[in-house]
């Protein structure tokens, strides 16, 4: 044959991938990086706290960000200096705990490229072991169930197998699959992921960052996660496209749920499902999937057929994205029109962070400055809170952080800006509130910053929200889906209807010696549910004065103020 | 401090407290190691195994605060590290005993040097 001695693509990308540069790392780092960011969301709805805080995945990426910031742009060669600049990005951005651990894994790795201009395979498994080495160094008591033991398992299977490994590609085939293997023993090992049924967040995140290195190589895609599955309880029948981008020639929306038959394999679906339209999301619970995908027009029954093949189907909504789009499109103004308070020089500004529309129009209207949008799911960094108030005509800021995640990220501005900042320590908005109330613009400014702080003493918060996964917290026995109580930041009770919560709420928070309760209900309540829950509080307490305000907020479906 | 029951009281004393820190310091991330708040407590405490070695703990009548004197691993970032200890230490003592903490101060007393890149 003549073209015996063509390489095939594969024999070409072993060839390619025997040796690694500066340059060649600086890739596999930004797939890595991709496709940790691609999965961002399936890492963090791992967290063991049933609250739905943003928290590992997101550590991670911002981390792995800072990391790639130091080298994105660089043509330097020399694969030790481009893995030191890397372990020094890592370190700088650190983010939480699971970032600091992934910091140390690289500055291990670095460590072990130190004059080294290229690196083969069996550099690269020693790397890896000088990596596993250093993080462990950095606890007294090493905890197994983690990102740290997903570590050791890649240090050792990569220290095994270099040897007959001739590429990177061969040998990282087996530590990708050694590393899921590894996260999947991860509940074996930590009781606390096993009682919530999940694996371990930071040794998925270090799994996909080396599954990214991997499909870069192979030269897979690596923007579309393959497909997640989310737990039944995030996933509405209804309205599930809010945030969508609803694209052209998509016309409808399909939701579907079943109850699968024995013979159901999920990836048999989801391929077949990809064949008909777009935004598809699969969620499961209860012995119930249900499916969620984006049409044409001429598809629109066919999401039901495709399921009736899979399983028995339960339930059917479908929606013309069409006709929502447009009255999306007619009202955008309306849900973000708020004037902020005008301060003059030498005047206090309050600068607050808000997690919905209709709790920035409330403290906008209560003289706030500057409203920096973020809550238990996306807090702000210092920089943007910085850059709300850097621009006020005035030196005297005081800012509300409205969540205990939040305070640092404001406290850190102080070290950035010379005018004069405090930060009011209040971990809820119902706190936020009464803090603002105490403003006076032109008055002392840290009498006022007392009075503030004093201030949030006066109210009691609850929180109503969601549970994200079923867990055992504080002696409270929490079922994925159901309503979880929290008062004044802890878990006091887990109902099956938001009336029970909101009545039991207000039980707990001895409300028949308080005067007033304010009610701020999330944007993914309707009105007769809020009208239902409201009257019901009405009649429970008939004596105090009940507020009733649209608080925009994402996740809660209601913030509750007592006092 | 006590809790009230049922039946009666329940005291918890500020040992356990510390106890309970000191058993989520060593696994907290970064941390290599507590330090004794003085010279002379060192010198004691070489002779017994404390477990509550380098945790004060302070009750003011209605929440804990807490003093953590920890060595942290060279090379970390030490401000996060720090900021999660807190936290850690906060919610596992508030999950565990049900009290609540106003405050964890973390000292960081010295740097361990394993490696110098």
């Amino acid at each position: 044959m003549d073209n015996q001695k063509l390489l095939t693509s594969e024999e070409e990308k072993r060839v390619k991938y025997k040796t690694i540069n500066g340059q060649g790392f600086k890739k596999l780092i930004e797939a890595g990086f991709t496709w940790l960011k691609t999965n961002q969301q399936s890492v963090n709805s791992l967290n063991v706290f049933p609250v739905p805080d943003g928290d590992t995945g997101t550590n991670m990426v911002l981390t792995l960000q800072s990391a790639y910031n130091e080298i994105n742009g660089s043509a330097e060669e020399n694969i030790g200096e481009v893995a030191h600049r890397i372990a020094h990005g890592a370190l700088m951005g650190a983010r939480g705990n699971s970032g600091v651990i992934l910091s140390q894994i690289f500055r291990g790795f670095a460590r072990a490229l130190d004059h080294f201009d290229v690196m083969d395979v069996n550099l690269f498994a020693q790397a890896l072991d000088q990596a596993r080495e250093t993080a462990y160094k950095g606890v007294v008591r090493p905890v197994e169930g983690t990102i740290l033991t997903v570590m050791k398992d890649i240090a050792t299977i990569a220290l095994q197998s270099s040897a007959s490994s001739e590429d990177f590609l061969s040998l990282l085939e087996i530590i990708v699959k050694e590393a899921d293997e590894s996260v999947k023993r991860t509940p074996e090992l930590l009781p606390i992921l096993k009682q919530a049924g999940v694996v371990d967040s930071g040794g998925k995140g270090l799994f996909f960052i080396f599954e990214g290195f991997l499909k870069y190589m192979k030269d897979e895609s690596l923007e579309t996660p393959l497909f997640t599955v989310q737990p039944l309880s995030i996933m509405q029948l209804e309205s599930l496209n809010d945030n969508d981008l609803i694209e052209e020639g998509q016309d409808y929306e399909v939701v579907v749920d079943f109850q699968p038959y024995e013979s159901f394999v999920l990836e048999k679906f989801f391929e077949e499902l990809n064949e008909l339209g777009t935004s598809i999301q699969v969620g499961e619970g209860d012995g119930l999937y249900r499916t969620h995908i984006h049409v044409p027009l001429e598809n629109r029954y066919k999401p039901i057929d495709l399921a009736m093949k899979f399983g028995t189907i339960t339930k059917v909504a479908m929606e013309n994205l069409n006709a929502q789009m447009e009255t999306m499109n007619k009202s955008p103004a309306a849900s973000s029109s708020f004037k902020l308070a005008q301060v003059q020089p030498g005047e206090i500004a309050v600068v607050v962070v808000s997690p919905g529309d209709g709790i920035s129009q409330i403290f906008a209207s209560l003289g706030a400055a500057a409203i920096v949008p973020g809550g238990q799911t996306m807090n702000p960094s210092t920089e943007e809170i910085l850059a709300a108030f850097a621009n006020l005509p005035t030196d005297n800021i005081i800012i509300l952080p409205n969540n205990k995640n939040i305070i640092l990220a404001a406290e850190s501005t102080k070290a950035m800006t010379s005018k004069r900042v405090s930060v009011i320590p209040c971990t809820s908005v119902p706190q936020g509130l009464s803090a603002i109330l105490r403003l006076v613009p032109n008055g002392d400014y840290q009498s006022v910053v007392n009075s503030m702080i004093a201030a949030r003493q006066d109210v009691e918060t609850g929180e109503i929200t969601t549970a994200t996964r079923s867990v055992q917290i504080n002696g409270v026995d929490v079922k994925q889906g159901e309503i979880i109580v929290l008062y004044n930041g802890t878990l006091i009770k887990s109902c099956t209807s938001l009336e029970e919560a909101c009545l039991s709420l207000l039980e707990h928070a001895d409300t028949d010696n308080k005067e007033r309760i304010t009610l701020f209900y999330g944007k993914d309540l309707n009105e007769s549910e809020i009208s239902r829950i409201v009257s019901a509080i009405q009649e429970k307490y008939p004596n105090h004065e009940l507020e009733v305000h649209n608080g925009g907020q994402p996740h809660y479906q209601f913030i509750i103020a007592i006092e | 401090m006590d809790n009230d029951n049922l039946l009666g009281n329940i005291y918890i004393s500020n040992r356990a407290i510390a106890t309970i820190a000191y058993q989520s310091v060593v696994e907290s991330y970064g941390v290599v190691g507590l330090a004794p708040k003085n010279f002379a407590k060192s010198i004691t405490e070489v002779l017994v195994k404390d477990p509550t070695r380098g945790v004060d703990v302070h009750f003011d009548g209605k929440a804990v605060h807490i003093d953590l004197f920890v060595i942290i691993e060279y090379g970390t970032r030490i401000k996060t590290v720090a900021t999660t200890l807190a936290e850690t230490v906060k919610y596992k003592l508030e999950t565990l005993i049900g009290i609540p903490v106003a405050e964890v101060n973390v000292h960081v007393r010295g740097l361990r040097i394993s490696n110098i890149d």
